[in-house]
């Protein structure tokens, strides 16, 4: 396990070059945690040409759970996020006679530089690891009733927010987009069956992503009311996922409303001494 | 918020916008992949099933069909004016050119099939004289499976459907009840196909080792050569403690033997002690696609051939083993003998 973890320290770093010297842990600043849970419900629109050459329509939801933190080396500069989600999607077809479903998980983390801007505004960015996958079922098909989707990208997050007013109210407006650049993702061949890969064909499977052959953006445009320690997230996300191989073009479209909370939390390790002394706090947001 | 030392900077800002803006145009331009769209009138729907036919059907070659042609022929006869029936009919019939039994076209209304693959030869078949004049009606069943032993002392199994759930167990029942008998008839008369993994489930008892069971391809792209290499695919023998057939056996076909029954013939014959007696099969080789068209109607083809062990296209059928090509005597039905099962059964006992 301790073997395990340096693994992925050194691979962090690797990927991550960014990463410096740690501060030490005697004036260490407090780290809270900033935790969101949001539930997605909006419009999906897919065509995927290995199952049919025609767009549905439908509707979506989705719940993810997004997880920020300055980052103990430099934190004032640094923070990491991690973000976790599902999402289901209902469509049917032009004529209203055939249903088509969509089912994914996705989980990403990655680091954001954060800076200043004129007006009140506060930028972050930074590199990003991304891994999704999902299935498409078409209930018309027969011995082509399903498309794999699952890929796993390196690409850029950024987030832009500015705290302001409302009333006596803290108000935080704030949009995040996630831009995957490459990576490897998966597709069948034209008019491969399933049944061929089950039994043992493999190849043409894997292809190296990038924007013109693979392309997912996704956005976040956020305001969280500050009522209380847990804040109140409405939002409206969009996620654009359209890719081109192997002679199978395939879209994902979502747009969709969002509610959710937010909140700031630490975490303490057991029997050890809690010491705000220091008075510094950083949060990632 | 804390930033330890926030500054603005007005050059980051244009950065970022232009960034911004960057990304967008690559949404806009190149970001969202196109898929050909098409009228919901007759004209774009013939248009649209015509070419996702020219795009993925597999058996233009073999079969000699000039695709364009039949456009040139067809079109004509689509009119903006012409009601959904009419529209139906005009596509059946241009379907129907590929003479392919997997090629299907479903409205709410109709189905379209080609029939002429079985229609045009004699149904060799009939399941009420082999239930009531060779097994008296005293015959077993295992879950999709009839089985009995013959008064030759010879095993019968028949398996309707490739599309019914073929289980271990079933087959350990019948294959254990025949165990005693001199030889086995597999008869899959009728049988229209199913599943390919039943085939291997079935398979998988006559074989001892690892065994050749054909190859498979694929369409990978819309020129119609546009094929992968063939790639072989392998059967194994049954898991250790099920039950195995060493014995001879006979496989009894007949022109409905199609798709996976036919798939299960042609891997059958390749194996040593088994003789393939009937009638030429049925074919349809090409593992079948679905797709579907604007105004709702949905679309199924042969997309991916599949060979038997030697390499060859299985989709005209099947011959018997040479000698054993038998047709059912209307006569001899008349007195209650099945002529195909006779000479199978007789070459299990000379």
């Amino acid at each position: 396990m301790k073997a395990c973890y340096r693994f992925l320290s050194a691979l962090l770093l690797f990927l991550f070059p960014a990463v410096v010297l740690y501060a030490g842990e005697e004036d260490a600043p407090m780290r809270p945690v900033n935790s969101s849970w949001m539930l997605g419900v909006g419009s999906a629109h897919m065509v995927d040409t290995y199952l049919t050459p025609l767009e549905y329509d439908g509707w979506n939801m989705s719940l993810v759970y997004q997880r920020s933190q300055a980052m103990k080396f430099s934190p004032e500069r640094w923070m990491q996020s991690l973000t976790v989600g599902l999402e289901v999607d209902r469509t049917e077809n032009p004529a209203r006679n055939a249903s088509m479903y969509f089912a994914g998980l996705r989980g990403s983390w990655g680091m954001m530089w954060r800076h200043g801007l004129p007006f009140g505004l506060a930028a972050a960015v930074g590199p990003q690891v991304r891994g999704d996958i999902g299935v498409v079922y078409s209930n018309r098909n027969g011995n082509n009733p399903a498309s794999v989707k699952a890929d796993i990208t390196i690409g850029v997050q950024g987030r832009l927010s500015r705290t302001f007013t409302l009333g006596r109210m803290p108000v935080t407006l704030g949009w995040q987009s996630e831009l995957p650049v490459t990576g490897a993702f998966f597709s069948p061949e034209y008019d491969e069956l399933y049944y061929e890969i089950y039994l043992g064909n493999h190849t043409g499977l894997a292809h190296a992503a990038w924007w013109g052959n693979f392309f997912r953006w996704d956005n976040l445009v956020t305001a969280d009311f500050d009522f209380s320690a847990t804040r109140l997230r409405l939002g409206f996300q969009s996620g654009v996922l359209s890719t081109k191989v192997n002679n199978i073009t395939s879209r994902i479209y979502n747009f969709s409303f969002v509610i959710g909370v937010t909140t700031d939390w630490f975490s303490i390790r057991r029997g050890r001494e809690v010491s705000p002394a220091t008075g510094r706090v950083i949060y990632a947001f | 918020m804390h930033f330890s030392k926030p500054f603005g900077n007005l050059m980051v800002m244009k950065k970022i916008g232009l960034f911004v803006l960057y990304t967008a145009i690559l949404v806009i331009t190149g970001g969202c992949h196109e898929v050909r769209d098409y009228a919901d009138d007759p004209r774009g729907t013939f248009e649209q099933l015509w070419t996702i036919m020219d795009e993925h059907y597999c058996f233009f070659r073999e079969k000699g069909v000039d695709w364009e042609e039949v456009h040139s022929r067809y079109a004509p006869q689509i009119a903006d004016r012409m009601t959904r029936q009419e529209l139906f009919d005009v596509c059946a019939r241009m379907l129907d050119e590929l003479r392919d039994g997997h090629t299907n076209l479903s409205s709410s209304f109709r189905t379209s099939y080609y029939r002429k693959w079985w229609s045009d030869y004699p149904q060799n078949y009939s399941a009420r004289l082999v239930e009531e004049y060779y097994f008296h009606f005293n015959y077993l069943s295992a879950g999709s499976l009839d089985y009995g032993v013959l008064e030759e002392n010879v095993g019968y199994i028949r398996y309707a459907s490739f599309a019914s759930p073929l289980g271990e167990g079933n087959l350990d029942a019948a294959l254990a009840y025949c165990a005693t008998a001199d030889g086995l008839i597999i008869d899959v008369r009728d049988n229209g196909g199913g599943s390919m993994t039943n085939v291997e489930t079935f398979v998988s008892r006559f074989i001892t080792s690892r065994t050749l069971a054909g190859t498979i391809c694929h369409k990978t792209g819309p020129g119609h050569d546009d094929f992968s290499k063939p790639y072989p695919y392998y059967y194994y023998p049954a898991e250790e403690g099920r039950v195995m057939w060493g014995k001879p056996v006979v496989v009894l076909c007949n022109r409905s033997t199609f798709s996976a029954a036919n798939n299960f013939v042609s891997v059958m014959k390749g194996l040593p002690n088994v003789r393939i007696v009937g009638a030429t099969t049925g074919g349809g080789s090409g593992m079948p696609f679905s797709s579907e068209l604007k105004n709702g109607w949905g679309v199924r083809f042969s997309a991916s051939p599949v060979r038997d062990p030697e390499g060859n296209l299985t989709e005209f059928g099947v011959e018997p083993t040479e000698g054993y090509a038998v047709d059912l005597d209307p006569m001899a039905a008349l007195s209650g003998r099945d002529s195909m099962l006779d000479l199978a059964v007789s070459c299990l006992t000379k």
